[in-house]
This record gives C-alpha cells, structure tokens and sequence, in this order.
C-alpha cells in the first residue's frame, strides 16, 4: 500500500494536472474570518478598556477648572455716586442707582443707556443701602432718618415673532431696543423682552438721625409676605422693624403693618464704629459689626425681650470688619476684614453659658485672603459663592464648601473710587461697578466650582455641622441647602458590607468547598456542586427582598437565639465530632460517608432549634432581659458581650497552651487506648478545655470592663431593623456559591498523583488534604476568596433594600449603611445629566470599576499562576 | 516543609509509637499497634467542614422552601375571621401572620398587664387584613391576643377584590339591577357581575385598542407635521401640515364616536351596583364592574377553593397589574423580561462565541490571551451597577442622544432613543453576559475531541473550514448551554435596568400592533424591577408583600427552569464525549 501510493499519485498528476490551489473564495473566506474573529477577541479589551476610558471621560469635568470667557468696561452718566447696582439672569440689563435717586437701565453687553428713571428721594441723601438675597428690593437709608424701599427688578416674556413691533433700534449682533424694551433673539425664532421694573414701593420713618446701616430680608410667602430691616443710626441705636402686609380677600388691598423695635444697645466704645448689619430672614438674629473686629449677635426669637446674645472678636487685634454677608441660607455669616482676610462664621448649638441663649459664633472656614482691606461682600443667589473686592482693584470670587478662589480678577479704570460687585443671578460672571458709574463685567463658565478632591475625600465643615465630617447628602429639601458630594462615607460602607458578608462566607465557602472536593463521594459531589452554581444566579433582588421583609423582622425578633446561634451551631457540630470519635472504629468506618453527613445536617438543625429555644433566656442572663435596650447602652455593662465574643479567641488559646505543654504526654497517653475510649478521653479534654475557655473568657471580659472598655459605642451600637448583620449575612450566600465553585475548583485541580502518594505514604484523608491538597490548591483559594470579595464590593440590590441606606460612618454591626453601588441605583435615575451629582455619581461608578479591576485583575494573575504551577507538578 | 514536621504528629501510628518507644523506653517494643491516632482523623475539622456544606444546602433549602411556601400559598382563599376585642369594638378580616412583641405595659389595663408581665412582657399579635382601604384608611390591623375576646367566621361575609381601593371584606346588603333594589339574590349577583365584568372589559378594550390607535395615529400625524417643517422649512411643508391637519380632525372626529360609546356602555354600568356593609355597619355602593372577584370565604368547599386559586394564578399571568401594581397581574413584567432577554442573547451570541474561538482556536498561547482572559474575568467582575451606569451614559446618553438628533429630531426635546429603553437595557445586559457565553462555549470547544479536528484538516479542509463544519456543530449544545446561562443571569438582574430603561408601570409593550411593531425605544417592566418596586416603593408594603412573593416564585422558576435546562446539557454533553474520546 504504502509503495503503491507514490505511483498512483504520480500517475494521476501525469494524467489529468490536478489544480493544487485552493480556491481563492476557500482563501478569502479563511482572511475574513480568521481577521474577524481576532479582531472580535481583542474586542474584549476594548470594552474593558472602553469602559473605564468613558467613565473616566464623564468625570474628568469635575476636576477640570473654569474658564473666564471675556470682559467688558464702559462708562456710564449718572449724576451722583452709585449705591446699588443689579442684573437680570441673562445678563441682558443692568440698573444703577445713585444716591440722587436716578435709576439708570443699560444694556450689559454693549454699555447701552436703555431707560432712565427718577426715584423721589425727596432730597435726602443716600447713607446706607440693602438688598435682599434676589437684589430686586432694596432699602435706602437716609441722613434724614427715613428709609425708602423700592422695586430694582427685571421682567422677561416672549415675544412671538410676528408680533415683533417695528422701529426697533439695534443695539448688537444679538439684540434690539425700543421704548425701555430690549429683544432678545432665542433659538425657537422668537425674542424674548426684557425690561427693567423700577420703583419706589414704600417710606418708614425709622429715628431722627441718618440711618448708616442697614439689611432689609423678606420672607413668608407670595401672598403674605413679611418684610424685616434692621438699621442703625448714627446714635449707635440698632433697630429692627418687621411689617406684615395683609391683603384683604375682598377688595384686594394691601395694608402694611410694620413695628420698629429698638434692640438693647451695643455698648461699644466712642472709637468703635459700625461697619455693617446682617438679619436673618426669618427674623430671629441680627448681627452687627464693627472696625474693632467685634460682632455683636442680637437673639431676636422672641421680639417682645430681644437681647444680645453675644459679643465676639472675629478679627486680630487691630483688625478691623469691614463687609459682612450672608450665604445663601443665612446659615453662614462671610466676615471681610481691613487686613484682606476673609472667614466664615456659623452659629451653632454649643451648649455654652458664655452666651445667652447656648449658641455661639464659631469660625468654620478661613479662606486665601485678599492683598488689601476687604471693602466689599457680595453672595450667590445660587450656590455658595461669593464675590469680594478689595482696596488694591482684586476682585476675587470664591467658592466657600469647597474653599476655592475660583477667580482672582483685576478691576481696570479708576481705583480710588469705590467699588461695588454683584454675581450675576446664575453665578455666571460678576458686574462691578464703581461710584463714577464705570462699570465692569466678567462672564465666565464653571463647571463643578463645589467639587474638588478634598471634597470628595476630605473632611468638610458643612454649614450646620459641629465640626469637620465627611458626609453624603448630594440633594436636600431645599435648593438653598449645601450639596454634600464626600465619597468616604460610601467607601466606608462598601467596605463594611463586604467585611461582614466575607466574615460569613469566607468560612463556609472554603470549608464547604474543601469536604467535598476531598471527602464525599463522586456522587454527592454530582449533586452539591450544580446545586450552588444555580445558586450563583439567583437574582439578587429575590435576596435582597428576603433579607428586607423576611429575615430582618425575624433577626430582630429573635436576635437573642440569631446570637447564641453563632456559638451554638459550631458547638453542636464539635459534640457531635466528638460523639462520633466514641464509636468504635468498626462502626464509625461502616458509616462514614453519607450518613455521617446527614448526621452533620441534623446536629445544625438541633442545634437552631435549641438556639431558638434558649435565645430568649441568653437575652435575659446575659443582656438584661432586653438586647436592643443593652445596645444603646443605657443598661447593664459591655462585660458580656466581651465573654461572647472572647469565647473563641480564648479557647483556640487555652487548646493552643494545652498542647504545646501536655500535647505529647496527651497523645501517648491516648495512642495506648482502644478507639472508644480514646474517644471519650478526648470528649473529657474538650469539654474542660472550653470550660477553662470560658472562665478565661469571663476574667478578661470583666477585667476589660473594669478597665472602663465598653463595646459599645463603636462595634455595638444601637439596634436598626435593616443593618450590617442581615446584609452581610444575605451577601454571604451571594457570595459563597462564587467562592465555593471557585474554590472547589482550584482545589480540583491539584494533580491526584500527589493525594495518592500522600495517602500511600500512611497519611489519613483529613492529612492530605490539610497538608498537601491545600497548600497546593492556596493560591487558586485565594484567588477565589479575591472574586467573592469582588462580587461583595459591588453587590447592589441587596445592600438597597436590606441596608437601610444611611450613609454613616461606624463599625457598628447593627446600623445600616450606603454602599457606593446603592448609592448610584438610589439617585442617579434622579440626576439631573451632566450636573455635578451625576458626574460624581459617574465617578462613583469609576472608583467601584477600578477597585473591582484591582481585585479581579490580582485573582486572575493568581489563578493563571496557580494553573500553570499545578500543570507542571 | 519543615513546618510540616515539626507541628505534625508522626503521620502514622506506626511512627508514633516507634516514637513513644523511643522515649519511654521501659516498654517492650514487641506490639505494633496500626491504630491511628485521633489527631490524624481530624474528625473534628471534618465534622467543622461537613457542616459548613451541610449548612450551606440547609440554608439553600430553607430559602426556596420560604419562596415556594409563601408564593404558593398566597392565592389560596383564607377564611374571614370576625374579632370581637375586649374593648366592644369589632373587626373582620384574613388572618395575615402573627408575631411576638413587647406591648407598652402603662397602657394596658389590670387584666392585661397580669397576663404580659406573666409572659416576661411578651405578647403574641395577630396581623389581620381588615381591607376596606376606602373605609378605614388603613388595610391591616394588629390585634394582640389579649385583646381578643371572640373570634367567629361568619357565613355570611365575603371577601371582594376590586378594581380600585384594594379588597372589601364585608357582607353583601343588597343589589341594585338594571336601576331596581333588589335583596341579595346569589345566583342573580352571580350572573350580573359576570355581565358587567364583561361591559368593563369592553370599555378597556375600546380604550386601549381603538382609542389608543387612534392617539397613536394622531401623535404621528404631529410628528409628521414637525418632521415636514424641519426638513422643508415652513413654507414649502405647507401642503403636508394641511393635509396632516384633516387627517387629524378625521381622527378626532372618530375619537369622539368612540368616546360617545364608551360613555354609553358607562351609563348602563351606572345601572347595576351592589351595596355592602363592612363590619361596623358602614355601606359603599360600588357598580358591580368594579368587583373583579367575590366570594363567601367561610362557606367555601375544597373545589371552590380551587377553582379560586386557578383563576389567581390566571389573572396573575394574563392580565395587568392594578392597584400600583399590588394586585392583578404581571402580564407586561413577563413580556418585558422574556422580550428583553430574547434580544440580548441576540447581541450576545456572535459577540461570546467568536471570542471564545479567538481564544481556543486563532489565538497563540501567551501574553495576549492572558491579557484576554484578564478582560473577560473583569467584565465578569465588574458590578453589574456600572454596567448600568456605562450603559446610561454611553448607550442611552451618547448613542441615543446621536441618533435623536440624526433621526428623530421631530420629538426634541422629547428624547425617543435618548434615554433609557429597551435597546439599551438589552446591550447592557449582553456586555454584562457575555463572559458566562465566553466561558460555556470555550468549555465547549475544548471538549470537541481532537482527533476530529484532525481529521477534518488531514482532509484538507482549512482552518475556518473545519471550524465551521465540524467544530461549532460539535460545540453547539454547549454553546446553547452558555447561551442560557447568560439568559438565567441577564432574567434575574435589576440594578443595572433601573438605570436604563425599566419602569414601574410601562404603558405600552415594546411590542405591538402599530407600525413599525417593535419599539426598541420604549421602557418596560421587568419581573425583578417589579418585586422591589412593590415590596420596597409602594404605598402599602404590606398589602404588596404576597405580590412579591408570587412574583419572585415565578421569577425563581423561570430562572432556575433555564439553569436546570443548561445544567442537564452540559452534563449530558460531558458524558457523550467523555465516552466518544477514546
């Protein structure tokens, strides 16, 4: 055959000249696929890789900075010095007033005069001047005493197209002007009008002297609204006076009320001068300040015996206050100073006897100082910005929970003249006009001006807050409330419920794993082993829904037996090993196998029951009859929990100090005995060896507790419904079928060769498989335990529904927690796309994808090691 | 190994006791003893490691046993239990669950006290479902058992379920037919609710079939009308808005036809009602096309009961959840989740398996495979809430918000593609799979005995050739079994959809009979969404909670169903060429 073929072929090849190419659609079908099927593989990368880039993309924005997008300076003619200056919010309009009472309407951009009104100040001259938070009314105060209030606003419609009036002057590219109105050309075709409103509403004579400061706050709602000011004389006299205005159902009147009070007085020294008063909306504190670098907090909650609460230096000696505002919320007081420092003070609840009514200024922040004396304070309608000039032309704007100066401007023209600044409405440029009617505007973009790294990772001192924290609270009721974007404290949680869901699974993971790798039949092992894989895809919502409605009402119920349990079930298991090890060895040969694991199975279920049994007894031997009320700490003493939890760690000493000091003594001692009555023996030296354990345990629990240390506080702490203990045990059995199948493979996969030289050699199953299947199987284990974590840390319905997600940072076992996942499911269908949540949110996202990259990426190089160092053993 | 001999004992007794001998030397070395000692049974360690498995299958067990328990008996009529309590006053309702609690002891009186303090301050309570949400203002009700002076179950209450306000537990007045007062008369009652029942199905179909294609129509007809104005510019789409704009007056004309017969149908239905009398005494006189279900719960016999628990079981698969999504049935939540994962496996298919063929066939050994290999066990890693996030950002954001602008600029601001939807939620989810069909069909591959390979080469077939004739034949159960794996996990994961594109109640199917019948942007329900969103979102989370749990009985199912289905193929697999190697 073989000498034949050579000829045959030879002969056909003579023959017919077969074609030996291939096909050329036979060549191009194998290019196509073997260039798609690579290019498909290493498509893989690209997603992993496509992933981070583009998650890393959203969040760069955060940290990326703000952009000034240009300037401009005219000047404008107004008779006298300006005093107030406002804008609408498309930086569209402008108006001045000046202390002749001449309102000045002009286009921003362009410098344009578009209207001008007369405000009747009946000649008194302007000495002070407020607005509100909105700057669209405002007070003056006069030398005459009198203070006028009037109307500073803007309005804005739509005008649709064809109703466009015509003799429109042009003022820009942008826009138009007629009659006071200015057109505006908006991306539907239409325009919108903006007008300036301007007006003079109303004159309370508040004392006989000028009036040389005053704020002026409105508050209560649309239809009733309540009015305050607070002004001072030059008498030094301080007053506040609140007006109700009611308006009558029936006819539509409004009759405005209004009651002066005059506040106790100051105090202060003949060289001692105001600077400035601020007054809360809500009517319940006024503060003053003078250049002694004093404030001076009046408590104002009840009106019928206001008092000043408290007098406190804000300033070095010698240094003087200049400018105060508050932020929005009128939680935080910014308090410029002559020598350019520039710090925010809170009132808080201290308790203190130092003032009268147990709150206190107290200085939260300290932000970069200005070159020169500040002269002037302007806040955010917004946000928590505020713009600030000095004496030296600096106009600075800063951000304050994130302490940045987001830009350090420079005023052009004039510097002897004062100066006033304002943020235009959306905080998207500053308008600085100085006394000679020259104004200034800076448009600018920022984009996340309230995040920065220390934000996100650092402590903050948020406005209402006792101290610096790390704290969560990215949306509040309220627009005015300060967004809190810290990142720890979801960190922290993550960690946290992953520690405790590993604290459950890692053990019965592996030790499961290990039995039925090395000790059960095949068939069993056919059986357990799919069983967990399905287990691997349960939905974790099913879980999370059984740990929320199910198993956290049940553990709260029964959390006494929950506990005994935990000691409970290791010890029925340890009786029952050492039952076993009684029967003679025939005996215990014949069953070992399946019914010696049913026999296992049974001393767990006795055991729970037992444990459900005597739980309520535990409770009252150990915990005083109540364990909740034990955990808040108002009864009893942390002695014993301390036992509980010192039980094992003091029994795995006294068997440590057993055998290193009688251990050989012991063996032969037993080695010389038949099997049940070794057995026995050894059942005696357990049992007085745990309870040597548990004496030990008691001395130093009662010992700690002596010594004044309480559990209590930090690892115990008061009892939540849904927290750590059912999450982590939930996420356990999430978590163990990935660890277990992980694990039983690696250990698998160690060569049989090596378990049957050991067993050849006369070691016991139970020897080999501690001594040479595990060592060699450890790495591919630790790798495993590596992806459970992994599947822990980002675990997300389990931990939204049973965690009760509050964002806390404690140890404690029974409080819940927000974990980084539960937090992007919770209030990322929420955001608002890409606004600064949702970017943070991202950046949540990203830090969950690298800590999960740095986990699965250090399992995989371990497992890859490990197989190929079992392949070549 | 040092280690090894110093803290080990001697391996084998026979060693031992050489030792032992070594050191007490008075003994006669003349008996070798082969029992080993018990140290190197480690019967305890084992008993430790036994338990943990035996734990772990404890644990499993108790599970779907508490899942199956609850969701199975859930639609089982329970009797109504009158309760008179100690202090005169009367309540009926479905016993619920009971529980132990500690009672506030200075608000009870003498008696009671006694008995709590005698039980160490424990008392035992009683959850009833009072129903009567209209009436009441609440749907259940604790009762302590020392507050219980009387329970009866009287013949003559029922439980009603209703289209809105939930359940009426109560007795039955009378009846009003066809506008005549009438006594309670069952067989009557029997026969007109099933009329009205039948009046309320054809007003729901004339709603959502007849008029819903009609605001379909006329919603397109606008989009037409913006469409023609965005390309043509106003002036030139003139002719196209005019005619559109019969077109909808035709439309609407129609709709008022159709609303004038529902308003008709409605009339009649005002005609029949039925009065009840809750516990108390107190009467509500609802149409009987409100009551979707009714029966004497105490008067019923085995058969009936069935046939209760039957017609549950039905409504709950065939029809619409109602009450916020408490009661009725999950209907839409199934087709979302089968409709969501039958097109994710489409995206994930091609994308697993050429990957799996890239790794076993083209790639060589190395670097790059490791690199591979590292990417897919991340992509298996990552958490399946970044998923939904990339998913949201990129897909939805990104890619949708491209394809608004390109094609449906009509519907800006509205985003059709640009947002969360169907198409979305599925790609995610495949990217989220696609390790689990990597893995499944790389098993599958190696498993295809050489010697085929082989074969099929010697042949002279090429590389891409043997692949497709004889290697992904071969592999194709195996591939299967990935195939479904990946839908088990894809079924059962909801953190990433609430992301992209799930929702609580979806109006309208991804699927329907309005061209072009598959709307790959619409948002669905998903039977996981479903179960957090009644047990954890919902008004009355106690009301929801059998819901829940028949939902999460059927979610189980449907997911362990596939994973059985998957497991018996790949063990069957195993064996057939575990036999055909050699």
């Amino acid at each position: 055959m073989s000498d034949m073929a050579p000829t045959t072929s030879e002969r056909g090849m003579a023959a017919k000249r077969r074609r030996m190419t291939t096909r050329s659609s036979v060549v191009l079908g194998e290019k196509l696929a073997g260039g798609i099927i690579t290019v498909g593989g290493l498509m893989v990368i690209v997603a992993v890789l496509g992933i981070m880039v583009f998650l890393f993309r959203v969040v760069a924005p955060l940290m990326t900075g703000s952009e000034l997008d240009g300037n401009v300076r005219h000047q404008l003619d107004l008779p006298g010095a300006v005093v107030w200056v406002n804008s609408d919010e498309f930086q569209t309009l402008g108006v001045l007033v000046d202390t002749t009472g001449t309102a000045l309407t002009f286009h921003v951009p362009s410098g344009t005069e578009v209207a001008r009104t007369e405000l009747d100040f009946n000649g008194a001259q302007v000495t002070s001047v407020a607005g509100t938070l909105e700057r669209d009314r405002v007070a003056f105060g006069f030398d005459d005493g009198t203070v006028r209030f009037s109307t500073v606003g803007f309005s804005s419609t739509a005008t649709a197209r064809s109703r466009m009036p015509t003799g429109l002057t042009r003022i820009d590219a942008r826009d138009q002007m007629l009659d006071g109105f200015v057109y505006t050309r908006v991306g539907t075709g239409d325009y919108r009008t903006n007008s300036s409103v301007i007006e003079l509403t109303s004159v309370e004579q508040v004392s006989d002297q000028p009036i040389i400061a005053i704020d002026y706050r409105v508050g209560g709602t649309v239809e009733r609204p309540t009015i305050a000011f607070a002004t001072v004389d030059a008498s030094g006299q301080v007053r506040v006076s609140q007006s109700r205005v009611q308006i009558n159902m029936m006819t539509g009147q409004e009759t405005v009320s209004t009651t002066t009070t005059d506040l106790p007085p100051l105090g202060i020294g003949a060289d001692e001068t105001i600077t400035g008063i601020m007054m809360s909306g809500t009517g319940d504190r006024a503060i003053v300040a003078t250049d002694a670098g004093f404030i001076y907090r009046y408590d104002l909650r009840n009106m019928d015996a206001p008092s000043m609460a408290e007098r406190r230096r804000v300033a070095d000696q010698g240094v003087g206050v200049t400018s105060l505002s508050f932020l929005t919320a009128e939680d935080a007081l910014v308090v410029g100073m002559d020598d350019g420092g520039i710090a925010v003070w809170f009132r808080l609840q201290t308790g203190t006897s130092a003032t009268t009514d147990g709150r206190e200024m107290v200085r939260a922040r300290v932000h970069a100082p200005m070159p020169a004396a500040v002269t002037d304070l302007s806040e955010s309608q917004r946000s928590k910005e505020f713009v600030a000039t000095d004496a030296a032309g600096n106009v600075w704007v800063y951000h304050s929970t994130s302490d940045q100066v987001l830009f350090r401007l420079e005023r052009s023209g004039d510097l002897t003249a004062d100066a006033r600044a304002m943020l235009f409405p959306r905080a998207d440029g500053v308008l600085l006009v100085n006394d000679t009617a020259e104004f200034e505007a800076w448009q600018y973009t920022q984009k996340h001006p309230e995040v920065t790294l220390k934000v996100l990772f650092g402590k903050i001192w948020y406005e209402g807050y006792g101290q610096p924290a790390y704290i969560w609270q990215s949306t509040a009721g309220t627009d005015l409330s300060e967004p809190k974007y810290s990142l720890v404290p979801l960190i922290f949680g993550t960690f946290k419920a992953a520690f405790y869901a590993m604290i459950f699974a890692v053990p019965i993971a592996l030790m499961a794993a290990i039995y039925t790798s090395e000790f059960v039949d095949k068939r069993v092992r056919g059986t357990v082993k799919p069983m967990m894989e399905m287990m691997e895809s349960l939905p974790t919502v099913v879980l999370g829904f059984i740990a929320a409605l199910v198993l956290a009402p049940l553990v709260e119920e029964w959390i006494g037996a929950v506990l005994l349990g935990f000691f409970a079930l290791p010890m029925g298991l340890m009786i029952g090993a050492f039952a076993w090890q009684t029967l003679p060895a025939q005996t215990a040969l014949k069953y070992d196998g399946f019914p010696k694991f049913v026999l296992m199975g049974l001393s767990i279920l006795i055991t729970a029951w037992v444990a459900a049994q005597l739980g309520a007894s535990l409770e009252r031997v150990l915990f005083y009859g109540d364990f909740k009320q034990w955990t808040t700490g108002r009864i009893g003493t942390g002695t014993p929990f301390m036992f509980l939890i010192l039980l094992p760690l003091s029994y795995f000493v006294t068997a440590w100090g057993f055998r290193k000091q009688f251990g050989h003594h012991y063996r032969d001692l037993i080695a010389g005995m038949d099997r049940s009555r070794a057995g026995m023996v050894d059942a005696g030296r357990w049992l007085a060896l745990l309870l040597v354990a548990m004496v030990l345990s008691i001395l130093v629990a009662l010992g700690l507790t002596a010594i004044g240390y309480d559990p209590r506080g930090s690892l115990i702490d008061s009892y939540q419904q849904r927290n750590a203990l059912v999450v982590g045990f939930i996420m356990a059995f999430a978590v163990i079928p990935n660890i277990y199948t992980l694990a039983e493979d690696a250990l698998n996969a160690v060569p049989g060769h090596l378990r049957s030289a050991s067993l050849a050699c006369g070691a016991t199953p139970w020897q080999t498989a501690r001594w040479v299947v595990l060592p060699t199987a450890a790495s591919g284990v630790f790798s495993a335990v590596m992806m459970g974590m992994g599947r822990a840390v980002g675990e997300t319905m389990i931990v939204v529904m049973a965690a009760g997600n509050t964002p806390i940072m404690e140890w404690n076992i029974f409080s819940g927690l927000r974990t980084l996942s539960a937090n992007i499911a919770i209030e990322l269908p929420e955001a608002v796309k890409d606004g600064t949540n949702y970017r943070v949110l991202f950046l949540a996202a990203l830090t969950l994808f690298i800590m999960t990259f740095i986990i699965n990426t250090g399992a995989e190089l371990i497992r890859q090691r490990f197989r190929k160092r079992a392949f070549n053993l | 190994m040092t280690s090894l001999n110093e803290q080990q004992p001697p391996a084998s007794g026979a060693a031992g006791v050489a030792a032992v001998a070594a050191r007490a030397a008075v003994k006669p070395r003349n008996r070798r003893r082969y029992s080993a000692d018990l140290s190197a049974l480690g019967e305890p360690a084992l008993w430790g490691f036994g338990g943990a498995l035996a734990l772990g299958i404890i644990l499993i067990a108790g599970f779907l046993m508490i899942v199956l328990y609850n969701g199975a008996t859930t639609f089982w009529p329970k009797p109504i239990d009158r309760v008179e309590l100690t202090d005169g006053s009367v309540i009926a309702g479905v016993e619920r669950r009971g529980a132990i609690f500690r009672p506030d002891l200075p608000r009870l009186t003498e008696d009671q006290r006694a008995e709590v303090t005698e039980n160490d301050g424990f008392a035992y309570r009683t959850l009833y479902q009072t129903a009567n949400f209209d009436l009441y203002g609440d749907d259940f009700q604790w009762v302590a058992d020392y507050e219980t002076a009387n329970v009866t179950q009287p013949a003559d209450f029922y439980y009603f379920e209703r289209q809105v306000w939930g359940v009426f537990v109560g007795r039955i007045a009378s009846m009003t037919i066809d506008g005549q007062e009438m006594d309670y008369n069952p067989a009557v009652m029997h026969r007109e609710q099933r009329a009205a029942r039948a009046r309320f199905q054809e007003i729901r179909n004339l709603e959502r079939r007849e008029i819903g294609a009609l605001n379909y129509q006329i919603e397109r007809e606008r989009l037409n009308q913006r469409r023609a104005v965005l390309r043509m510019g106003e002036e030139a789409a003139a002719a196209t808005v005019t005619a559109s704009q019969m077109r909808i007056a035709e439309l609407q004309a129609e709709f008022q036809d159709l609303q004038q017969r529902v308003n008709e149908i409605r009339a009649i239905d005002r005609r029949y009602t039925v009065t009840l009398e809750e516990v108390g005494g107190r009467q509500i006189t609802p149409e009987m096309s409100q009551i979707v279900r009714y029966f004497p719960a105490n008067t019923l016999n085995i058969a009936d009961k069935l046939g209760i628990y039957i017609s549950r079981w039905w409504e709950f698969v065939s029809t619409e959840p109602r009450e916020a999504n408490t009661q009725g049935g999950v209907l839409p939540a199934i087709f979302g989740t089968v409709a969501m994962t039958l097109l994710m496996v489409i995206f994930v298919a091609p994308f697993g398996v050429i990957t799996a063929l890239y790794l076993r066939e083209y790639a060589k050994q190395g670097r790059i495979t490791s690199i591979v290999r590292i990417s897919v066990n991340n992509l298996a890693g990552v958490p399946s809430i970044v998923y939904g996030v990339f998913g949201l950002g990129f897909f939805a954001y990104t890619m949708g918000g491209t394809i608004d602008q390109l094609f449906y600029p009509e519907n800006l601001p509205n985003p059709t593609f640009g947002k969360g939807g169907i198409l979305w939620a599925s790609l995610t989810l495949a990217l989220l799979t696609v390790p689990v069909v990597i893995v499944a069909t790389e098993e599958a591959l190696a498993a295809v005995p050489r010697s085929m390979r082989e074969g099929s080469l010697a042949c002279g077939a090429s590389k891409w050739q043997t692949i497709r004739y004889v290697v992904l034949p071969k592999a194709l159960p195996g591939i299967m079994t990935g195939m479904i794996l990946a839908m088990a996990r894809g079924a059962g994961e909801v953190a990433p959809l609430m992301l992209v594109g799930v929702v609580k109640l979806a109006p309208a199917l991804p699927i329907d009979a309005f061209y072009p019948f598959i709307h790959l942007d619409r948002s669905f329900m998903h039977l996981g969404f479903h179960i957090f969103d009644v047990g954890f979102q919902s008004r009355n989370s106690e009301a929801g909670k059998p819901m829940v749990f028949v939902t999460t009985l059927l979610l189980l199912a449907l997911i362990v169903t596939m994973n059985a289905t998957a497991i018996i193929i790949r063990n069957r697999l195993k064996r057939k060429y575990a036999t055909g190697q050699f």
